[in-house]
This record gives structure tokens, sequence and C-alpha cells, in this order.
């Protein structure tokens, strides 16, 4: 079996696809950041920032799923880069609908932007931002790195997002019926924990992606 | 699961040339098994060896056993004519015979002994039918067969092997001199043919193997390093060589 390189531009064309993806990746968590930093305190640049980045987001999805469209019809890949082009696809999808996210936090920010939001639910929800932020982090590097460890990790951060979700809904509910005035911006504060709730997800998701991209099997 | 044909640890040698090392196969019963490989691998001189065409080559020896139906086709007392009646062959390129287009089909089935020419008449029109060739060629059925395009050609020699009625129908890279939409026409035959027969078909060309085959075999240096169901060979292959000759990662 010779060792000479072989396929160069395919190969070529696979590492543009990883690095398109890498980019979308860092332009989502930049996004959520702003969103959040928005969020805890309102700045109208901010919030355009982050529906810019959305835009940004949308092209990225569209240029990455046709790039991956021309490297399907030209080079006809099979096994492993296959697997690679349908998990860019699916991850570039779940990048392009967490920009999304954010930009509903971003909008629910300038909603509420005049509202002293309650330190208990506040509490609850920075914790939460938290951790997802590190879980866009992890899907990046998981899925960039093809790193199974970091991808299996992001089940276990989203059973706290989802358990931190119960405690906000609790908190949230007890706030509304304590203080029936700030039932208004307490339902966007509920919108808000959905919406983190939701990121996890899709970061988890593109966790799964890596692991079946690796290993062909559905992660359990 | 049926089998058609089970090879047990065939060794083929030319001179003190080793080509296939132990090769074990099962080749399924009306199923199309697709063998991959770089050249020189062995995937042909496997095929030629299930019909005895290697038997020509004065330097060849093999052992191990070549089951057909469950009979070694290297017994003795086994009619090498009658083994290449059962075991169909279509080459790289069509290579029909200076004749008609009827006298290529009917040509079979007068060397096996057919002298009635009604017999023969329905046989060559049948043949030609299941080869998808007729409604092409039914009005020139006694033009020269040279005449004809290289996928109408191609498509002659597999109704001149359907002609005789064979189990098994070897192809070895059939398309391989076609432009597209001769190959299409070919790989459309074959999944029709299917249902009667067993193909086995040599090709170099991995989506044409995902298109037609529903089993796969990967040779390597004379050997068989993996085979299974198509889908899993290209999409999640076991063996690391396999992966690297399909994603095209050695030349």
């Amino acid at each position: 079996m010779e060792n000479r390189p072989t396929r160069v531009r395919f190969r070529k064309k696979l590492k543009e696809l990883r690095d398109d993806v890498e980019r979308m990746g860092i332009t989502t968590l930049k996004s959520y950041r702003k969103a959040m930093e928005a969020f805890k305190s309102y700045d109208e640049d901010l919030v355009n920032e982050v529906f810019d980045y959305s835009d940004e987001l949308d092209k990225f999805n569209y240029n990455l799923e046709h790039k991956a469209m021309s490297i399907i019809a030209a080079e006809q890949p099979v096994a492993k880069d296959l697997r690679f082009i349908e998990a860019s696809l699916k991850v570039s999808s779940h990048y392009n609908r967490i920009g999304g996210l954010a930009s509903n936090i971003a909008e629910v920010a300038r909603q509420i932007k005049d509202e002293k939001i309650p330190e208990k639910p506040m509490k609850v929800i920075t914790h939460m931002s938290d951790i997802v932020e590190s879980m866009i982090s992890k899907s990046i590097s998981s899925f960039v790195n093809q790193d199974m460890g970091i991808a299996r990790g992001l089940h276990r951060d989203d059973d706290k997002v989802d358990d931190l979700f119960d405690t906000a809904l609790k908190d949230i509910t007890k706030s509304m019926f304590e203080e029936k005035d700030a039932i208004y911006y307490m339902v966007y504060l509920l919108f808000v924990a959905r919406f983190l709730e939701r990121i996890a997800d899709r970061s988890e998701s593109i966790g799964d992606r890596t692991i079946f991209m690796i290993t062909c099997e559905k992660p359990m | 699961m049926e089998y058609r044909i089970e090879v047990k640890d065939l060794n083929v040698y030319f001179d003190e040339l080793h080509i296939l090392k132990n090769v074990s196969l099962k080749i399924h019963k009306n199923m199309v098994t697709a063998l991959i490989g770089p050249s020189g691998c062995g995937k042909s001189t496997f095929i030629r060896t299930l019909n005895r065409m290697n038997d020509l080559i004065d330097t060849f020896k093999m052992d191990g056993d070549v089951l057909l139906d469950g009979k070694d086709i290297y017994d003795p007392k086994v009619d090498v004519v009658e083994l290449r009646k059962r075991v169909g062959m279509v080459f790289q390129k069509p290579n029909p015979f200076p004749k008609s287009i009827f006298d290529n089909v009917a040509y079979g089935l007068k060397v096996h002994g057919i002298t009635d020419n009604e017999v023969i008449t329905e046989k060559v029109e049948e043949s030609l039918k299941s080869a998808a060739l007729w409604d092409e060629v039914k009005n020139i059925l006694d033009k020269s067969a040279m005449g004809l395009s290289g996928g109408q050609q191609q498509r002659l020699c597999i109704a001149r092997t359907i002609a005789v009625e064979p189990e098994v129908i070897l192809m070895d890279e059939p398309c391989s001199a076609l432009d597209p939409i001769s190959t299409t026409k070919i790989e459309d035959l074959i999944h029709k043919l299917k249902k009667d027969y067993t193909i086995i078909i040599v090709t170099h060309n991995m989506q044409q193997a995902t298109r037609v085959s529903k089993h796969t075999a990967f040779f390597l240096h004379g050997e068989i390093i993996e085979n299974g169901p198509t889908d899993k060979i290209f999409i999640e292959p076991c063996d690391k060589r396999t992966e690297d000759y399909i994603t095209g990662r050695f030349g």
C-alpha cells in the first residue's frame, strides 16, 4: 500500500468544511455571549449585534449546505468522509438554530430592559446560562477534534440544565403568584429559561452527531 | 441463507506467484455480490476460478474448494463445458462474435445441442428481451453485431450469456468501457436479472458497487480483507485498509 497522498483536492475541501463548521461554532458562541450580556445589562447595540450574527449564521448554513452538496456530487464520498459531511450539515443546522435562539433571548432583553429582575430566578438563569455557554464551547471542541469524551460529557451537562430549568419554572411560577404585577416580565423570564434549555439540547445533539460520525452508533 | 457458491481456503498460483491466498467466500443465491479492490489484487483471477477459465493458463495451480450448489467444480468428473453453461461470464470489453445479432445469441444454444429452429428463435427473443435489447434490435436481427454501439454490444453479450440459462453470471468490469447512459442500462438490467440469477460483479467504480450489489467483498494483495453487506462496507467498514481504499486514501 503506497503512502503518497491521494485525492488532495478532496482532502482540502473536507478541511475547508471542517473549518467552516468551526467558524460557525465560534460565531454562535459569540452571538450567545452577546445575547446573555444584553439580557443581564441591556444595551441596544449588543441586541443588534446578536441579530447580525443570526443573519450571518443563516448565510453560513446556506453556504455550507451548498459546499457539502458540491463535494458529494463531485467526490462521491463514502464511509467516514460521508459520515463527516452528513454530520457537518446537521451540526451547521444546529448552530444556525442556536443563533436563532440567541436572537430570541436578545429580543426578550429588549422587552424587559426596564424591569428589575428578582434575585432568585435571576440566579438560576445565570447558572443555567453559564453551563449552556460551556456546552456550546464543548460542542465545537467535540466536533472539530472528534473527541468522544467531550461529546459524551454534554449529556451530563444537559441533565444539569434540565434540572435547573425545572427549578427556574418553580421559582418563576412562585414569583408570579407573589407579585401579580410582575407576571408580564416573569413570562419573559420563563421564555429565556426555555430558550437556554433548547440551546443545551442542540449542543447535546451536536455531541451526539459527533459520536455517530465516529462510531456510526446512536448514542445511548 | 442459501448459498450458490462456497469457496473455502482457495489458493491460486501462476508459476511461483501466489495470487490468491486462503480466500474463503460464500456467494448468496439470487443476489448481486460486488468484488472491489485495487488492480492486481486478484479479483479477476478469483471470478475466473469460479468457471475454471484459469484452466486455460498453463502455469495455473490451485488448492482449496470451490463448490457450486455444494459440488466441487474442480472434481475431475466435472464437464467444463457444462460448468461454463451454468456459470456464464461477461467481460470488460464487449466481445460479440463477428456474426449476426441473432446468431450471437443462438450460438450458445446450438453448442449445447439445441437444433429445433422454433425453440432457438423463441429463446433468442426471450434472451434479448431479458437483456433489455429486443426493442432496439428486433428489426435488424440479421445485421452484424459489430455494428451495434458499445452498450448494445455489452447487452448482447449478456443476452448471449443468459440464453443458455446459467445459474451464475460473472461480470468482470462490464461497464468500464461504456458511457454513463449505457452503464445505467446495464445496472438496471443487473437489478432485473438478480431475481433469476446469482451475479458476481467485479467493479472499480465504488458507486456502482453501492448501486447494484447487496454484498461486497474487498480484495487486497490476493486476500479478502473484509466482506459483508454493501451498505455496511461503504458506510461503516470494519477494517482500516477497506476504509483507506474506498475513501481513496491510497493510490
